[in-house]
């Protein structure tokens, strides 16, 4: 399993999450954020747990993030 | 017309003598990784300050824009539109023409890059006043305002359309608005407020050949030093433009005030007519104590392309040391109270106290007491007061400036 972080409301909405793991992320239209799709919130920062398989274009989702408010565990 | 990237910022335009000031909301504003931007649950309060001092107030929103940035830009405009925020200023069409549409006044942003009249007629459609490139020299300004009067160019008020250029701040290398360095190597788009600045760096040429490597003249080759223009300002001026923007939201208070202080000066002494090289001495010093690298002129002299900076960061000649917080305000006797954090303070000391409601206050420390009893120094960890010429209020910063 994987968990996969969000500091949401750092988001500049760059879009680059969606196009990277666009399985994962999309756009709101409402505040211009993107959305960690499944997320629960506890103090602002959006988590989500994944299977293994959603590793790769999450941690690249990561790894591009201009903000880097994106962070990617792996856990067991 | 100055920056404001907090609420101290925002004070310290408006005791320096500026006429209005713009500010970022939310992620839409090319400051978007700024850790303090305003949020749309500020405006109103914006709004009270800046009517309340006379200041015209004007929201950045000119980033471009995607299909999932609509909603909020909309929100933006018909919040700012109902707080009584006086403008906004934008660059992409989709906020330009959404805040026509409702009656908002908009400023078309330099990211726009206007540098010809043909561009001034078609945005006059939108907006009564524009911000032209930084990159013109002041002969095409003034072709461009003298145009605009010979045609009679109005906007939407039927007044005859108004020119703003940048007076002072950072430069970019490109044209501005149309750099992709930071895009390039950090994913980090300048265009959606996220510019990494990397341009400011120095870099090295290198031999694919032989691999020799040299640096570039000890020069950043990519990192011109900051426009000032008040060594000129008389014929800025006369070119016929009639707002002056400092750049600087992500600058400090006290560079806000120093730097909006220099100009306002500055331009009212070219309309008494007592402008003089003397005078500009003594504004240059004010604004070399703060953040910059290094001065020219910018592209207004119609010099050759750049004049690259040799530091990295800046070359202020004075710097702020944190000294504590405030914890308390004696109003009759014009007394704070606070408590030193770190470093040393002693009787003689230039200081520097910022906060959000009290802006920018600066003085020299004439009378430092612990306990009621004039001391001559202040160590870390003590509370002690001190004589200051305006209120302050509990949390504001009290800083020591010493040369850098």
């Amino acid at each position: 399993m994987i968990v996969v972080t969000q500091n949401r409301k750092k988001c500049i909405g760059c879009n680059y999450c969606v196009e990277l793991a666009h399985n994962y992320w999309r756009m709101s239209r409402k505040d211009g954020k993107s959305v960690l799709l499944n997320a629960v919130e506890k103090r602002d920062m959006y988590s989500v747990r994944l299977d293994d398989d959603a590793f790769e274009a999450n941690e690249a989702a990561a790894k591009a993030c201009p903000v880097r408010i994106i962070q990617v565990k792996k856990i067991n | 017309m100055a920056p404001a990237g907090n609420f101290e910022s925002m004070m310290a335009a408006i005791q320096g003598g500026a006429d209005s000031v713009y500010f970022g909301i939310e992620q839409l504003n090319m400051r978007a990784r700024a850790t303090m931007n305003f949020t749309l649950e500020d405006l109103g309060e914006i709004a009270r300050i800046c009517n309340q001092h006379g200041v015209k107030s004007y929201i950045t929103l000119n980033t471009i824009l995607y299909d999932h940035d609509l909603s909020l830009m909309r929100r933006i405009v018909d919040e700012a539109a109902s707080q009584g925020i006086s403008a906004i200023i934008a660059s992409d069409q989709a906020a330009i023409g959404y805040a026509r549409s409702k009656g908002m006044p908009v400023h078309i942003s330099t990211q726009v890059n206007i540098s010809n009249i043909e561009t001034i007629k078609f945005y006059a459609l939108f907006a009564d006043v524009m911000v032209l490139a930084r990159e013109l020299s002041m002969i095409q300004m003034r072709e461009i305002t003298q145009t605009i009067e010979r045609e009679k160019i109005t906007g939407p008020s039927g007044e005859l359309v108004r020119i703003e250029v940048f007076a002072h701040g950072a430069l970019c290398m490109a044209i501005s608005g149309k750099c992709y360095l930071s895009l390039h190597t950090h994913n980090s788009s300048a265009n959606r407020g996220v510019c990494i600045q990397n341009c400011r760096r120095q870099y090295e040429v290198k031999d694919r050949d032989e691999g020799h490597e040299f640096h570039i003249e000890n020069e950043y080759i990519m990192s011109p030093k900051d426009l000032n223009t008040l060594p000129f300002l008389d014929q800025l001026l006369d070119t016929g433009i009639d707002v002056l923007k400092v750049e600087g939201r992500g600058r400090a208070p006290e560079y806000v005030k120093a730097v909006t202080q220099a100009y306002r000066q500055g331009i009212d002494s070219v309309l008494e007519g007592t402008f003089t090289p003397a005078k500009v001495d003594g504004w240059m010093s004010e604004v070399e104590k703060v953040y910059n690298r290094g001065f020219w002129g910018g592209y207004y002299l119609g010099k050759k392309l750049g004049e690259w900076s040799d530091t990295y960061g800046s070359k202020a000649t004075t710097k702020k040391v944190y000294l504590g917080k405030s914890l308390h305000y004696f109003p009759r006797v014009h007394v704070g109270e606070f408590k030193m954090e770190s470093h040393k303070l002693n009787k003689g000391d230039k200081l520097l106290i910022t906060g959000p409601v009290t802006g920018v206050l600066e003085f020299t420390a004439d009378e430092i007491r612990v306990d009621d009893q004039p001391v001559d120094t202040i160590e870390q960890g003590v509370s002690f007061s001190l004589k200051v010429p305006d209120k302050v209020r509990p949390s504001d910063k009290l800083y020591k400036i010493v040369d850098a």
